[in-house]
């Protein structure tokens, strides 16, 4: 379960003064739930979920994720969220095995835990046949598999997902789907960033459309087509921004 | 700060590293092979082509052999010149195009001159710009004076005089430097500078591959949402860098170590193997690490906290470099022969290393001022240290992308 009460994040830029890259956000997702949080490019979508990952420290509010606040146990947090993004990269130096076995080791499992549960995932996801080649040398599609089992390798109970389908082709986008109706299937959270209507409306249960840090309307797609009067989502987000 | 989060980081980090070629490189190979062919191999070099320049015949013309029968006789006989006829003007178009090394000019009273007690001149023309020439030039000259010499003993003799009447003076310098102080004088002015320029390139591959490198490769925000606290993180990559540029330079000290044995065997108690044995014992061993540590502890610090601000690779270099020449300028003290050290310099960081090294490689140092350098250079090291804490704590260092 996320909890975001009025989480807001400023940044000071030299050219451009004073950034309100997510103002007064307030959200609830939860278990068992997919959450698409819909914007622009710049609309203060990475920033949002950077702070529930705890890599950004919110300049107000708050946020609980799995029960803990992301301020003062962003460790809890952190060994409870599963975080993938278009780009979180691999070593690629580093095989696909070893790689795994270096985040199962930073999230605690100890080496018995550890090969169980990286022979069950290798071989769901078909990574076993590739696991001793170097990153660098693998294909996007295996690199993607690679990072799907680094963000579940600890069976984490919430997703954070930033435009996890960006960049990808048809096939290994369906991989990240297929992990984000998975997650859902197990009664996990799962909030993910996208700017691709389609996307947020075959996917999401509920939608929050965020636009210059702010959050504009929150539901379902059929809540939003009644409070806006649209059918189509792309004209509800056009109606929203106005621009 | 949890030491089994630090212990995974550096493990991986390790691993990483040494998985990169260029951090290898300048980790394991240059430090062990730059000293011996810095203190072997030039100089081999310089002296191998000098000798097959010397053993090789070279071309002489003689313009006016009849004037000088004996000098000439005496020149060919030698066997170190091939005599070669050549017309008089085309002389410096010759020599221009390398056809001979050196000519002889002879004048036609040569004899009468030497005979009524008058200096008989000969010209010698050569390029001194070729070395074979230059060459060819000393040895004629050689022979010339040796002619010179029976020429001026028989006349001594004609008037019973001998050699040794007409320099009544003979000076004798006596060198009372001890043994430790003559020996390693070449090696100790320069290995200290190498030690630090090698502590400093051993850390700076890893140092900007694990922190620019990451940022660029898209890794370094896969890491930072585990549960691994930015100290943690920070703590992980100081070690493994710290780690690398400690390598390196124990390794050069290794390689220094046994190059200067091999110098000794191979020179044995000539003036070289004096000037490249050091004062290499266990303790002097022991204390070129002990030095090393503090001043690797700052390097890897700074290099980490300067290609953390970077956004990526090439970045980071622009930062680093800067770095290289205010530690290159220091670092170069121990080349100056007699600087004295005073209080003021244990202040300096590197140049305090380099002084105290240079005395521990001569046997001359003083424990008091080792400990203090020592003590001064931890400080600075903590600072280093610090800093890269802060840089790892902060979100505009760590997302500057």
């Amino acid at each position: 379960m996320i909890q975001a009460e009025s989480l807001t994040k400023h940044f000071q830029d030299k050219k451009r003064g004073l950034i309100k890259a997510v103002d007064q956000a307030s959200f609830t997702c939860n278990p068992g739930e997919i959450f698409g949080l819909l914007g622009l490019n710049g609309a203060g979508k990475t920033t949002a979920l950077r702070l529930l990952s705890t890599t950004l420290k919110p300049t107000s509010g708050t946020a609980k994720v799995a029960g803990f606040d992301i301020v003062r146990q962003s460790l809890e947090v952190k060994s409870r969220i599963g975080f993938l993004t278009g780009n979180t990269a691999l070593y690629p130096r580093l095989t696909a095995d070893e790689v795994i076995t270096y985040f199962c080791r930073l999230y605690g499992l100890n080496s018995g835990e550890l090969e169980k549960r990286k022979k069950q995932i290798f071989d769901t996801l078909g990574i076993t046949e590739f696991k001793d080649t170097k990153v660098d040398k693998l294909s996007t599609g295996m690199k993607q598999k690679v990072s799907i089992a680094r963000t579940i390798i600890h069976d984490p109970m919430v997703l954070i997902l930033d435009e996890p389908t960006v960049g990808l082709d048809v096939i290994t986008s369906r991989g990240i789907v297929e992990m984000i109706r998975d997650a859902k299937r197990q009664g996990k959270t799962v909030i993910f960033s996208t700017h691709m209507m389609e996307e947020a409306s075959k996917l999401c249960d509920r939608i929050a459309i965020i636009h210059k840090g702010k959050i504009l309307i929150i539901g379902s797609l059929k809540e939003l087509q009644e409070k806006t009067g649209e059918k189509d989502l792309e004209n509800i987000f056009v109606k929203l921004v106005g621009e | 700060m949890r030491l089994k989060q630090i212990k995974h980081i550096y493990f991986k980090e390790m691993l990483d590293t040494l998985k990169d070629r260029r951090t290898l490189i300048s980790m394991i190979v240059i430090p062990i092979l730059v000293i011996p062919v810095l203190m072997f191999g030039i100089g081999a070099l310089i002296s191998s082509q000098v000798q097959k320049a010397e053993e090789k015949t070279k071309r002489l013309a003689i313009f006016g052999q009849e004037n000088a029968p004996r000098l000439t006789e005496r020149i060919l006989a030698q066997g170190k010149f091939t005599e070669l006829t050549l017309a008089r003007d085309s002389l410096e178009q010759a020599l221009q195009d390398k056809r001979l090394e050196v000519a002889l000019e002879i004048p036609a009273n040569f004899e009468l001159d030497l005979q009524k007690g008058d200096p008989a001149g000969v010209v010698i023309s050569y390029d001194q710009a070729e070395v074979k020439s230059e060459l060819a030039q000393d040895q004629l000259k050689k022979i010339i004076r040796q002619f010179e010499e029976d020429i001026v003993e028989a006349k001594l003799k004609a008037v019973n005089l001998n050699k040794e009447s007409i320099s009544p003076i003979k000076i004798t310098s006596r060198n009372l430097a001890p043994q430790e102080k003559m020996s390693g004088f070449f090696l100790s002015m320069f290995l200290p500078y190498m030690l630090m320029i090698l502590c400093l390139t051993g850390a700076m591959y890893p140092a900007m591959d694990l922190t620019a490198g990451e940022k660029e490769r898209g890794t370094l925000e896969t890491l930072l949402v585990t549960p691994a606290s930015r100290l943690d993180i920070a703590a992980g990559k100081f070690l493994a860098v710290l780690t690398a540029s400690f390598v390196t330079g124990i390794l050069a000290t290794t390689s220094m170590t046994l190059t200067s044995f091999l110098g000794m065997l191979r020179f044995d108690d000539s003036p070289q193997a004096a000037s490249l044995s050091l004062s290499i014992n266990p303790v002097s061993i022991l204390l070129v690490v002990l030095l090393i540590i503090p001043m690797a502890c700052l390097f890897s610090a700074l290099l980490l906290s300067l290609s953390l601000v970077a956004r990526s690779y090439k970045e980071a270099q622009s930062y680093v470099s800067p770095l290289m020449i205010v530690v290159i300028f220091p670092a170069m003290v121990s080349f100056i022969p007699g600087f004295e050290f005073q209080a003021i310099h244990t202040l300096i960081p590197v140049l305090n290393t380099s002084l105290v090294l240079k005395d521990v490689l001569l046997g001359t140092f003083e424990w008091g001022k080792i400990g203090l350098v020592f003590l001064v250079n931890t400080g600075y090291a903590a600072f280093g240290v610090f800093l890269a804490k802060q840089m790892f704590e902060k979100e505009s260092v760590l997302f500057r992308v």
